[in-house]
């Protein structure tokens, strides 16, 4: 999953630096708490009411490569907005607009 | 009761401008008949389609906005189901959905407003106002499972 990378955190640069000296690991080594980035929905953050399904250029950032939907877990999108997506996939796929699977 | 619906179908790629065409003055034609009315027609042209569909690998896409009722678009339906020349069509009722989004809109406007005025500022942003570098900043990372994933 490529996707994924930008979510699991990696540390950013942003994280708090209060804690330096605390987190000694073990074997002597510096580690960081794992930082996670908060996910926030998309549709919330940007302000986009209307999820079209002809708008597969708003779609397709959620059908990776598998072409499965991506799901909220990992996305971060909210209930309400998930739900709207699913249905606008859905008829997407229908005319052929996004793939039901990859070849 | 009229209701608002769109009405996208795919026509073979085999099918020529002048059957295109014809096909648009047949839903016309169907909805005229059975008291209803055209809105909008888009032709999206050409496009390849997601997966094959029986031979084809593309198609014309063909967006209709129509206004009528539901026995109308039933009719239509039945009548593109049985055309060799549609690979594919959708209809979608769209005047209630799009009444949600006209309401969240003015509603988060209306707040957005009353919060300014409460600040004393004007109602509607000004040019040059807000966080620089907003209109289009692509360094906000938030999502960025982005195109480069296909």
């Amino acid at each position: 999953m490529n996707g994924r990378k930008s979510f699991g955190g990696g540390g950013g640069g942003r994280g708090r630096g209060g804690a330096q000296g605390a987190q000694q690991g073990k074997d002597g080594q510096q580690r960081r708490p794992m930082f996670r980035r908060r996910k926030v929905c998309k549709f919330c953050a940007d302000k986009i009411d209307d999820i079209n399904y002809k708008d597969t250029r708003l779609l397709m950032p959620f059908v990776p490569e598998r072409a499965k939907i991506l799901p909220r877990r990992i996305s971060g999108t909210c209930a309400l907005h998930q739900r709207k997506l699913r249905t606008a996939i859905m008829r997407a796929r229908q005319l052929a607009l996004i793939p039901y699977t990859a070849e | 009761m009229n209701r608002k619906y769109e009405l996208v179908y795919v026509v073979s790629p085999d099918a020529t401008d002048e059957q295109v065409t014809e096909l648009h003055t047949q839903v016309e034609g169907i909805a005229q008949r059975m008291g209803g009315s055209i809105d909008k027609t888009e032709n999206w042209g050409r496009r390849r389609l997601a997966y094959e569909i029986g031979r084809h690998k593309e198609g014309t896409y063909v967006l209709e906005v129509i206004d009528g009722t539901g026995e109308l678009m039933k009719e239509i339906d039945r009548r593109l189901k049985v055309t060799d020349l549609v690979i594919r069509h959708l209809v979608v009722r769209v005047d209630e959905a799009q009444s949600v989004i006209d309401r969240t809109r003015g509603k988060r406007t209306d707040v957005s407003r009353r919060r300014r005025i409460a600040r004393g500022l004007p109602p509607d942003r000004q040019p040059g106002e807000g966080q620089r570098g907003e209109p289009d900043d692509d360094r906000d990372d938030r999502f960025d499972v982005g195109e480069d994933v296909r």
